[in-house]
């Protein structure tokens, strides 16, 4: 995939080790993970205009190599409904991101402005991830977010490449995976959905083995037929000789 | 990555002629143990001392280095002490040997120095194509060449027997554990084709004894002992087991279960995963049947060495006694094993077939006065019915009534249905000695009924292995 390539090109060239988020939303889009709608501005008035486009409400999130953890340098704004909410939310970010730096001691780069994306609806929430181990190389991981992984880390693995019947498996190894079946009289989920994105993503890393980690999180999955959409992607890169 | 090189591994277990660099008049050296291991009848080839000190060691003829012995070498056992073993590869690379087992320390395992010496003795090794075992290991035990490197004298470590039924070989990093399951399956009855002890891995790892044991007719299953692989060796590992578990069984153990590797993960993703969790999972997806501890895995490497794999997950229990039943029904289910009632049908003609004081469920209770057919009547029709795929059969012979006909009744079923059994033979000398020769008859048999259980659990495991789709699962996972 050149796309992704170029990326981690320009990604590493910038010394960096992670993608920005658009990057990493143009290789998921590559690879049809379904993400949902975005652009990117530099202005508060491109902001506004981008938003109209893809329709409220949004979320703005800052775009800039010398910030990693968004929300911790009050980079993110979300559920923004008009344009008014949008031009408030695009001068905070900036003034936000100036003041990290100030505190961080660094001048923090504003020339890419922001990322745009649609405010996706919640659907139960799921994370996808990859790690690279030292002795076994690239695994996926998978689980319910929240408390699910946080507090009981019911997750499983498998190593990439892995077959679908591998990615069925996996979910049914998770203690919550009832949940994805649809209980206490909630529809069941749209399992199919998440499986492609599971396969895609393990598919992404075996053609591009210098990513060392990746989280799509959270990622939500909706009603049967409804399909999944990952909302938050963070890639990690190593050198590009390294191999799986 | 490919298995075209299993010739050399070969000679490890089946050198005709050996050599000991460092054979050691003194008593309780390494250097003399290891001679003594090789002057027993059984060993069939021929064996020669090297040490400058001597003539003969223990009447071995003792020569200074390889190049004055005029017959060629198949394999090199090394204990002198490390700094001096570039020259001794020297001296093995002349004389053209291929094989070389490393039993010295003082190589990686001691840091800076002793690494630089085992990349030097490496560097010679690969140049001259000399495959090497170790170092810091105890080498290999082969029952049926009688190559046996173990400097353990055999009075205080038994050594295994192969069996005419099945065998299994294990491969350990650690050479105290290779040693500890000598000793342990010289007691068990258990049959061992071969042992290994990896030590270092310098050359010589896991993936090439998993290649070489996939197509060694003399073992049944394999198994492992493992800490951990080195950079990339837990992926090599995982793309050979994948290839070799659907025709032959392959058991791991493996310690380390523990967080360090967390630590290093700055994702989210890494800092849940832990290498432990990723060899787990690498585990299960390539078919290697992963278990908890050493008796876990002679339980179920036996099972597996003697008898086919289930085709489902459906298990009678046949009992002569009921708290053996409850009790072995109960482990089964906690492994997640189906127990499914005979069906109305089955139910009537057991009915019609058995005393009425009979208890017919599952298990099947044919109680304490049965005599051998009672057993044939339930395994007769169980297996005419279709509606299990393993059988789990209490034996209690403390009953006057049961006769040893029963172990011919259960072998004979077993083998003209080729349906998976195990037996529980309960008690004290009497039934260990009906299941010593319950086992000579080619049924695995067990001290209790969860060892049973576990037993099934491994037949049903590799058969969902083996079978993939076409195991019958018939068992919804119900964990909460």
């Amino acid at each position: 995939m050149k796309e992704a390539k170029k990326i981690f090109k320009t990604a590493l060239e910038e010394g960096r080790t992670f993608v920005l988020e658009h990057e990493a939303k143009d290789i998921m889009k590559a690879y049809g993970i379904p993400i949902p709608a975005y652009d990117t501005a530099i202005t508060a008035e491109e902001a506004i205009e981008k938003s109209k486009a893809i329709g409220f409400p949004v979320v703005l999130k800052i775009l800039s190599k010398d910030v990693l953890h968004k929300s911790d340098a009050g980079g993110v704004k979300i559920n923004l409904k008009s344009e008014e909410e949008v031009r408030k939310a695009f001068n905070e970010i900036m003034e936000n991101a100036k003041n990290y730096g100030k505190e961080k001691g660094i001048d923090v780069d504003l020339s890419r402005g922001v990322f745009i994306s649609d405010f996706a609806d919640m659907g139960t929430e799921i994370i996808v991830g990859v790690t690279k181990d030292p002795q076994f190389g690239h695994a996926l991981m998978a689980g319910l977010g929240g408390i699910f992984v946080e507090v009981l880390k019911d997750v499983s693995f498998r190593l990439i490449p892995f077959t679908e019947n591998d990615a069925r498996e996996m979910l049914k190894e998770l203690k919550a995976y009832k949940i994805l079946e649809g209980i206490r009289g909630e529809p069941p989920r749209d399992i199919d959905s998440l499986v492609n994105v599971m396969l895609a993503v393990s598919k992404m890393i075996a053609e591009n083995p210098e990513i060392t980690e990746l989280d799509c999180n959270p990622t939500f999955v909706y009603e049967k037929g409804k399909g999944t959409l990952v909302v938050d992607a963070r890639i990690l890169i190593g050198s590009s000789e390294a191999s799986h | 990555m490919s298995c075209g090189n299993t010739e050399s591994i070969d000679i490890f277990f089946n050198a005709k002629s050996v050599a000991i660099y460092g054979a050691s008049a003194s008593q309780n050296s390494v250097g003399q143990s290891i001679i003594q291991n090789f002057i027993r009848p059984q060993y069939a080839g021929k064996v020669y001392a090297i040490n400058p000190k001597y003539t003969q060691v223990l009447g071995v003829p003792c020569f200074a280095n390889l190049q004055e012995i005029k017959d060629p070498i198949d394999l090199v056992i090394i204990a002198v002490p490390a700094r001096i073993t570039p020259r001794v590869f020297e001296d093995i690379a002349a004389k053209g040997v291929k094989a070389s087992i490393i039993i010295s320390g003082g190589f990686s395992e001691t840091g800076a120095i002793g690494t630089e010496l085992e990349d030097e003795v490496v560097a010679i090794a690969k140049k001259h194509g000399i495959r090497i075992i170790g170092p810091n290991c105890i080498g290999v035990v082969d029952t049926l060449s009688h190559i046996d490197t173990f400097f353990l004298p055999e009075y205080r470590c038994g050594r295994p027997k192969p069996s005419n039924v099945a065998n299994i070989s294990l491969v350990s990093q650690s050479g105290a554990f290779a040693a500890a399951i000598s000793d342990w399956t010289s007691e068990l009855g258990l049959g061992v084709s071969k042992l290994v002890s990896l030590g270092n891995k310098c050359d010589v790892d896991d993936d090439d004894l998993l290649c070489y044991l996939a197509e060694d007719n003399s073992t049944q299953v394999i198994c492992y002992y493992t800490e951990g692989y080195d950079q990339d060796k837990g992926r090599t590992f995982f793309d050979t087991a994948s290839r070799v578990t659907p025709n032959k069984p392959v058991i791991v153990v493996k310690a380390g279960r523990g967080q360090r590797a967390k630590a290093a993960a700055s994702s989210h993703t890494g800092s849940l995963a832990g290498s432990d969790s990723i060899a787990d999972a690498a585990y299960k997806q390539s078919g290697v049947i992963r278990v908890d501890n050493f008796e876990h895995m002679f339980d179920a490497a036996k099972a597996l060495a003697m008898q086919p794999p289930a085709k489902g997950d459906r298990v009678l229990m046949i009992t002569n006694g009921g708290g053996l039943g409850v009790m072995t029904t109960d482990a089964l289910e906690d492994l997640e094993l189906a127990i499914p009632s005979p069906s109305k049908e089955l139910t009537e003609i057991y009915k019609e077939r058995l005393p009425s004081y009979c208890a017919i469920g599952n298990p099947i209770d044919v109680v304490g006065d049965a005599n051998a057919s009672r057993y044939d009547i339930v395994f007769e029709e169980a297996i005419k019915s279709g509606e299990y795929d393993m059988f789990v059969v209490g034996m209690l012979l403390q009953t006057p009534g049961l006769s040893m006909e029963i172990t011919n009744v259960i072998a004979n079923h077993q083998r003209q249905s080729n349906l998976p059994f195990v037996v529980v033979s309960m008690g004290g000398g009497f039934t260990t000695k009906a299941g010593e020769i319950m086992e000579l008859m080619g049924v695995p048999t067990y001290a209790t009924g969860e060892k049973a259980a576990l037993a099934a659990k491994g037949l049903a495991q590799y058969g969902e292995i083996k079978y993939r789709d076409k195991f019958n699962k018939t068992l919804i996972s119900n964990k909460p």
